[in-house]
């Protein structure tokens, strides 16, 4: 298991951070998948509880996976839960994944 | 059991129990709550708030750590119907942050509202220019059809004590110009020669004017749903450590 971290000043905005784990599979081609994400920060998101389905949402995909995927997946998470997100947005989320996926 | 407190008040509000509520306190012993999101160990110097005897809470808000020195700040909460308020976050802070920004007027204080959530000083009794330091951070949730915002007036804070308890990063002030973290925070003291009391009184003015109210206490109800919210919850490390 590998842990990737990565941290973002949202200009104007909240510190956003993304804690990643991504795991090998050996007899699965596209070999590597994050295997869990944890936000934190000093954001504000409402309801508070939806950061959980917001972090499971991108669980799962391969790390190389394009962007578009990781936030096609956060937005329908997003959408589903009704979260409103203050101080950072779904790109943010992503653009500070991706670059906790760099240790890949 | 002061985030515990905020809580039950929100659900007697909720439940129609209780009508709108603006608290004033402290907290004895001083403590450091952190923002819902926030990571615990990311954020606080754990085995120092342990030496000085500072206790720890995660809070139902997200936002910042806060230093909540017993002498140094006033904390506020406001809970309330969401339909009494602003159905826009931002707007519904404009309208309770104004009050702090009344009440720090009535001490001679000129702030103002900096969205998302802070209130800056501009300027002090005297006249002087501070630029902007930050004096009220604030924080906000919204459950149950009630809003729940709850905030700090820094009156005498002592800054490396709370920076020491506090891990600030510098990515959080790299866009804020300022490089010393010391220079991002200011307080009454420094502003105007205001008592802890009449500071106290002026934000009581900012918070009630044009508003009826009485002075009231926590019902049985109330406390015992604050024990049990502080016994199951905000006392636990489930809770505490959670991120």
């Amino acid at each position: 298991m590998k842990n990737g971290t990565a941290t973002k000043k949202v200009v104007g905005g909240k510190l956003l951070r993304v804690k990643t784990q991504f795991e090998v599979y050996p007899d699965i081609q596209s070999s590597r998948m994050v295997e869990s994400v944890q936000l934190t920060g000093d954001f504000f998101l409402h309801p508070e509880d939806a950061v959980s389905a917001l972090e499971k949402s991108l669980v799962g995909l391969p790390v190389d996976a394009d962007r578009g995927v990781f936030l096609e997946r956060l937005n329908a998470a997003i959408q589903e839960s009704g979260a409103q997100l203050v101080g950072f947005s779904a790109d943010d989320i992503v653009d500070t994944l991706l670059e906790s996926l760099q240790n890949k | 059991m002061n985030m515990a407190l905020d809580e039950a008040c929100s659900e007697a509000i909720a439940s129609g129990a209780a009508s709108a509520t603006i608290r004033f306190y402290q907290w004895q012993p001083s403590a450091v709550s952190i923002g819902y999101f926030q990571s615990l160990e990311d954020e606080i110097a754990v085995s120092r708030c342990v030496d000085a005897h500072v206790d720890i809470i995660r809070r139902c808000t997200g936002g910042g750590a806060v230093y909540h020195d017993f002498d140094g700040e006033i904390t506020y909460s406001v809970i309330a119907p969401e339909s009494l308020l602003p159905r826009g976050i931002t707007e519904s802070y404009h309208v309770i942050c104004g009050w702090i920004v009344d009440g720090l007027r009535e001490i001679g204080i000129e702030s103002e509202f900096k969205p998302i959530n802070d209130i800056i000083a501009m300027r002090g009794a005297d006249g002087l220019d501070f630029g902007g330091r930050k004096i009220s951070g604030n924080a906000q949730t919204r459950r149950g059809g009630v809003i729940l915002q709850h905030g700090t007036i820094l009156y005498d804070v002592d800054v490396k004590k709370m920076f020491s308890l506090l891990k600030v990063g510098q990515e959080k002030i790299a866009d804020k110009l300022i490089a010393a973290v010391e220079d991002r925070v200011t307080c009454v003291r420094k502003l105007c020669g205001a008592t802890k009391q009449e500071t106290y009184d002026g934000l009581l003015k900012g918070f009630t004017k044009g508003k009826e109210f009485e002075f009231g206490k926590w019902t049985p109800g109330e406390f015992s749903c604050a024990k049990r919210l502080a016994d199951e919850r905000y006392r636990t490390d489930g809770w505490n450590r959670m991120r």
